[in-house]
C-alpha cells in the first residue's frame, strides 16, 4: 500500500531524515514512533506531498507520490495536528465543504452518524469538546473514503475515555479495509493499537516490526522488581549480573544482560532469562541475610525496547 | 467548480456569522457615507458628486483589510494547511475566497448607493456601467489585498501594511480628497496609485459620460489588478512559515509594484496626470492669457496663495498672508520692477519711474464716475509718468494720501490692463466646481429649497447699502465680500451668489475700471474695511463669527475669477 525507500530530507545543516525506508501492507495499522525531532513529522509531510524530499521514492497505492500528489490526495485522508477549521463553521458544513473537494465523496450525513457527531452537527466547531473536535478531524479524513488514512498524534490531549473511544474507532477503520498510518509518542497506545510499528530516531528507523516481536526480540524480556528490608550491596548485584550472561540474540548493540536501577532497598533488574537470575538473586540475598519483602517479575514492555533503542543511538552518537 | 462554489458559499456564510467583520464591511461604508453627507450638509446634492470616492473607499477597505485579514487569519489558524491535504488546487480556493469578497463588496456598494439615494441622490446615470466600473475597481483592489495577505505574516502585519497603502491613497491618492484640490506634486504621485482611477471610473458612470470616458482608468485598474494577481499567485503560501523560502518571493512583490509603476508611467506619458477637467480649465486659461499677453515673458506665478483650499495638506502658506503676492517673487526689487515688461506692483506712491509707453492710453481711458468719490485716495499728479518702482510692494495704496496728486485718476487705476494680465495667473485658481470659491455654471439649476434664500439675496443686493457705495473700489469689495463670507460659511447658496454679484458688478461698472478694481482687491485683500460684513443680515445671511483671514483669501480669489471671466482668460462654465 505504501512503500517508502531511502527518504532523505535536509533543512540547512540538519539532516532531518537520513534514509528512511518502510512498507505498509494494505489493511494494517502502522505506527511511527519516536522522540520529538526524530523525523516523524518530516517523513509524513513528505509522504503527503507537503514537503519536497531531497531523495527517495514514495509510492502510495501504486502512485508515485512525488510526481502526482493531487492523485494521491484524492485517495488519502489525513488528520494532522497543525491543521484547524474555521471556528464558526459547523461539523455538517465542514463535512459538506470538504466532500465537495473530492471526486467520490462519502455522504456527510453518514460520516456524522458514524463519528457520533449528529447531535453536534449544527454547532460551531468552537463549542465542541476536544474529543468531538478530534472525531470531526477523523470524519474529515474520511470524506473521500480513503484507502490510506494518516493520523498525526490522534489522541493527543484527550482524556482516557475519549482515547479509548478513538482507539475503537481506529480499529474499525482497519476492519473496514482502510490502511492506517499513525504517529504517536504514547508507547502504550502503539502497543495496543498498531499491527506494526517503526521506531524512528535521529532520522533513521532503528527498529521495525509487530510490537510483540520487538519486545520479544529485546535483550530484556523480563523485569524483576524487588524490595528488601535493607539496602542491597552493589557487589552482590555484580555477582548476580554475572550469572545472567547475555546470549546476544538481538541486533541491538551489546546491551547489558542485566541492569539494576533504583534506590538501595528497592531494585529493578532487567534480564533475558528470569529463572536463573531469580535463583541467583535469591540465594545471594539469603547468603547476605537480606530479607525479601516484595518481588515482581514482568515481561519487558515496548517502552523498555524504545528506551533501549533510542538510548543506544544516543550513545552511538556520543561516542 | 463544485469546490469553488462550496467554498464561496461557506465563505459568505462564515462572514455573516462574524459580527466584527460585518460591522467592518457594512457599518464602515455607511458611516463614511453619512460623514460625507454631514460634512457637505450645505450642498443639497453632494453625494452624487462623491459616489466615486465613497464606493472606492468601501472597496479599498474591503480589499486591503477585509480580504487580507480573512486570508491571513485563516492561514495563521491552520485552515489553509487543512485545505492543502485535499486535492483541490490553491488557485481555486483563493479565487473562490476572492469571489466571495467581491460579492460582499457588491452588496456593501449597493447598500451605500441605496442609502445615498435615500438621502436624495438621483439614480446613477449609467447603472450598467457602474456595475462594470465597480467590478473592475474591485478586481484591482482585491488583487492588492491578495498581495498584502501573501506578504503579511500575521493579522497585525496586515493592518500595518494596509494602513500604509490605505491612508496615502485616501489623502494624496485622489480618493478622499478630490484631485482638483491637490497640488501638482500630489497629482503626480497619485498617478501611481490605483485609487484615483477607481474614483474616476466609478464617478464617470455615476454622473459622468459613462465607461467610454473612463477607458484609461479602467485599463489602469485592469493592469494593476492583473499584476497583483500574478504576484499573489507567485507568492502564495499555505502557512506563514513558508515565507519567502526562496528568493523569488521578493521578485513577485516587484511584479505587483510594477503594475503600479507601469500605470503611473503610462499616465505620465499620456499626459493624464492632471485630471481632464482641471487640465481643460488650465489650458483654456493659459490660451487666453497667451492671447492677452502677446510678447510678455512668463513671470513666476504671482498668485500661489490663491489656492487656499483648507483640504490641501501643505497649505501652510495661507491666503492673504501677504499684502500682495509680488513680495514673493522679487518684483519689489527696483531693478526688475523697472524692467520694460511691466511686472510692477500696482502703483502706490508717486515715485517716478519709467513706465511702458504703449500702455499709456489704458490709463487715460478711465471713466469719470468714480474719480469724484475718491479724491483723497487718488492723489497722484501725472498718471502717465509715475509708475511705481522703489516703494515696497506691500505699501498700501491709500497711504499716499496728501501727495502731489490731482483728482482725476485714483492710484489703483494707474495699472494697465496688460500689466494686470501679465501679473495674474489664472490657471492656478481653485476650480469653480471645487469646495473653495465655487461658482455655479450658468445652466446650473439651484435646488428648490434654496430658491427663496437666493431670491431674498438677489432682491436685497440691489438695495444693500454697502453695495451702493459710490466708491467703485469699496463697492466692488463690499459686494465680493458677500460670496466670500458665504463660501467660508459653506452655505448651500455658495455657488450661486457669486454669479449674482458678478452680474451686478459687470452691469454697473465699466469693465476696465472693474478689472482694475478687482485687481487691486486681489493683490491687496487686506486693505479696505470689512464693515460691510456687519450688514450681511440685511441679505438674510446670518451673522456668526467668521474668520476674516479666510474671507479675505476668498475675496481675492473671487476677484481674480471675475477678471478671468471679463477678459475671457478664464471663462465660466
Amino acid at each position: 500500500m505504501v512503500s517508502v525507500r531511502d527518504l532523505r530530507k535536509r533543512y540547512g545543516p540538519v539532516e532531518a531524515v537520513r534514509g528512511i525506508s518502510f512498507e505498509i501492507q494494505r489493511g494494517e495499522i502502522f505506527g511511527l514512533l519516536g522522540p520529538n525531532g526524530a523525523g516523524k513529522t518530516t517523513t509524513i509531510e513528505c509522504i503527503l506531498g507537503l514537503r519536497e524530499p531531497d531523495a527517495g521514492t514514495i509510492e502510495i497505492a501504486g502512485l508515485d507520490a512525488r510526481h502526482d500528489p493531487a492523485a494521491v490526495r484524492e485517495r488519502v485522508g489525513a488528520a494532522l495536528q497543525t491543521t484547524a477549521l474555521h471556528d464558526r463553521i459547523t461539523p455538517r458544513e465542514a463535512l459538506r465543504l470538504f466532500s465537495s473537494f473530492y471526486r467520490r465523496p462519502v455522504d456527510p450525513e453518514r460520516l456524522l452518524e458514524r463519528f457520533s457527531l449528529t447531535g453536534k452537527a449544527d454547532e460551531a466547531v468552537d463549542g465542541l469538546s476536544g474529543g468531538q473536535k478530534q472525531r470531526l478531524a477523523l470524519a474529515l479524513a474520511f470524506v473521500n473514503a480513503p484507502e490510506l488514512v494518516f493520523l498525526d498524534e490522534p489522541t493527543a490531549g484527550l482524556d482516557a475515555r475519549s482515547r479509548r473511544e478513538l482507539h475503537d474507532e481506529i480499529r474499525r477503520m482497519r476492519d473496514d479495509g482502510h490502511t492506517v498510518l499513525l504517529t504517536t509518542h504514547l508507547l502504550e497506545e502503539a502497543e495496543q493499537l498498531c499491527d506494526r510499528i517503526a521506531i524512528v530516531d535521529r532520522g533513521r528507523i532503528v527498529a521495525i516490526g509487530a510490537p510483540q516481536e520487538l519486545v520479544a526480540g529485546s535483550a530484556r524480556r523480563h523485569r524483576i522488581v524487588l524490595r528488601t528490608d535493607r539496602p542491597v550491596p552493589a557487589d552482590l548485584l555484580q555477582a548476580v549480573a554475572g550469572v545472567a550472561a547475555p546470549t546476544g540474540e538481538t541486533d541491538t548493540p551489546s546491551p547489558p544482560a542485566a541492569a539494576a536501577a533504583g534506590r538501595s532497598n528497592e531494585l529493578t533488574l532487567q534480564t533475558e532469562s528470569a529463572g536463573p537470575t531469580l535463583l541467583a538473586l535469591l540465594s545471594a540475598l539469603d547468603a547476605h541475610g537480606i530479607a525479601l519483602e516484595e518481588l515482581h517479575v514482568q515481561r519487558a514492555t515496548l517502552e523498555d525496547v524504545f528506551i533501549d533503542l533510542t538510548d543506544a543511538t544516543a550513545a552511538e552518537r556520543a561516542s | 467548480m463544485k469546490g469553488f462554489l462550496a467554498q464561496l458559499a461557506i465563505s459568505l456564510r462564515l462572514y455573516f456569522r462574524n459580527r466584527m467583520a460585518m460591522l467592518y464591511g457594512y457599518l464602515f461604508p455607511t458611516v463614511f457615507l453619512i460623514a460625507f453627507y454631514v460634512l457637505y450638509r450645505y450642498e443639497r446634492v453632494p453625494l452624487v458628486r462623491h459616489m466615486g470616492e465613497l464606493l472606492t473607499v468601501t472597496i479599498l477597505g474591503g480589499a486591503c483589510f477585509g480580504l487580507a485579514t480573512t486570508l491571513v487569519s485563516e492561514r495563521e489558524r491552520g485552515v489553509w494547511r487543512r485545505y492543502r491535504l485535499t486535492p483541490i488546487p490553491a488557485g481555486t480556493l483563493v479565487a473562490s475566497t476572492i469571489a466571495a469578497r467581491y460579492v460582499l463588496l457588491l452588496s456593501a456598494g449597493l447598500l451605500q448607493l441605496a442609502l445615498a439615494m435615500g438621502l436624495g441622490m438621483p439614480l446613477p446615470d449609467h447603472p450598467f456601467g457602474l456595475v462594470i466600473s465597480f467590478s473592475v475597481a474591485s478586481f484591482a483592489f482585491l488583487g492588492l489585498g491578495l498581495v498584502i495577505a501573501m506578504i503579511a505574516d500575521n493579522v497585525p502585519a496586515v493592518q500595518a501594511l494596509g494602513q500604509t497603502i490605505f491612508l496615502p491613497m485616501l489623502i494624496i491618492g485622489g480618493v478622499a480628497v478630490p484631485l482638483a484640490s491637490l497640488p501638482d506634486w500630489a497629482l503626480y504621485i497619485s498617478a501611481f496609485f490605483p485609487g484615483r482611477y477607481a474614483v474616476d471610473a466609478i464617478q464617470a458612470t455615476v454622473d459622468g459620460e459613462g465607461l467610454d470616458a473612463a477607458a484609461f482608468s479602467l485599463l489602469a485598474l485592469v493592469l494593476i489588478g492583473l499584476a497583483a494577481c500574478v504576484a499573489g499567485a507567485g507568492m502564495f503560501r499555505w502557512d506563514a512559515g513558508q515565507r519567502f523560502a526562496k528568493s523569488p518571493g521578493r521578485g513577485w512583490v516587484a511584479v505587483a509594484l510594477g503594475g503600479w509603476i507601469g500605470v503611473g508611467l503610462l499616465a505620465q506619458a499620456q499626459g493624464r496626470v492632471i485630471p481632464p477637467e482641471l487640465a481643460a480649465e488650465r489650458s483654456a486659461a493659459a490660451a487666453a492669457v497667451d492671447r492677452t499677453r502677446a510678447s510678455a515673458p512668463l513671470s513666476p506665478a504671482p498668485l500661489p496663495e490663491i489656492e487656499p483650499a483648507p483640504v490641501v495638506p501643505e497649505a501652510d502658506e495661507p491666503p492673504a498672508s501677504t499684502d500682495s503676492p509680488q513680495t514673493n517673487d522679487g518684483t519689489s526689487d527696483p531693478v526688475s520692477a523697472a524692467g520694460p515688461t511691466g511686472t510692477q506692483p500696482p502703483p502706490s506712491s508717486g515715485a517716478p519711474a519709467p513706465a511702458p509707453t504703449d500702455e499709456v492710453d489704458a490709463g487715460t481711458s478711465v471713466p469719470s464716475m468714480p474719480e469724484a468719490d475718491r479724491p483723497a485716495d487718488a492723489p497722484d499728479t501725472d498718471p502717465v509718468d509715475t509708475a511705481p518702482a522703489d516703494t515696497p510692494a506691500d505699501a498700501p495704496a491709500v497711504d499716499s494720501e496728501g501727495a502731489e496728486a490731482p483728482v482725476e485718476v485714483p492710484e489703483w487705476q494707474k495699472v494697465t490692463l496688460a500689466q494686470i494680465m501679465e501679473d495674474l495667473v489664472f490657471d492656478r485658481l481653485p476650480p469653480d466646481s471645487g469646495v473653495v470659491t465655487p461658482v455655479a455654471a450658468y445652466d446650473d439649476i439651484p435646488p428648490e429649497d434654496i430658491w427663496y434664500e437666493l431670491d431674498t439675496i438677489q432682491a436685497a443686493l440691489e438695495t444693500w447699502p454697502p453695495g451702493r457705495t459710490a466708491d467703485v473700489l469699496d463697492r466692488a469689495r463690499n459686494l465680493l465680500l458677500v460670496p466670500a463670507v458665504i463660501d467660508v460659511y459653506q452655505l448651500p447658496t455658495e455657488p450661486y451668489v457669486p454669479l449674482m454679484v458678478f452680474d451686478i458688478l459687470q452691469r454697473d461698472i465699466d469693465s476696465e475700471v472693474l478689472i482694475k478694481a478687482l485687481y487691486h482687491i486681489a493683490v491687496h485683500p487686506d486693505e479696505g474695511g470689512d464693515e460691510a460684513i456687519e450688514q450681511l443680515h440685511l441679505l438674510g445671511i446670518g451673522r456668526g463669527p467668521v474668520d476674516m483671514y479666510e474671507v479675505r483669501g476668498r475675496l481675492g480669489v473671487y476677484a481674480v475669477k471675475l477678471i478671468g471671466r471679463i477678459t475671457g482668460a478664464r471663462p465660466g462654465r
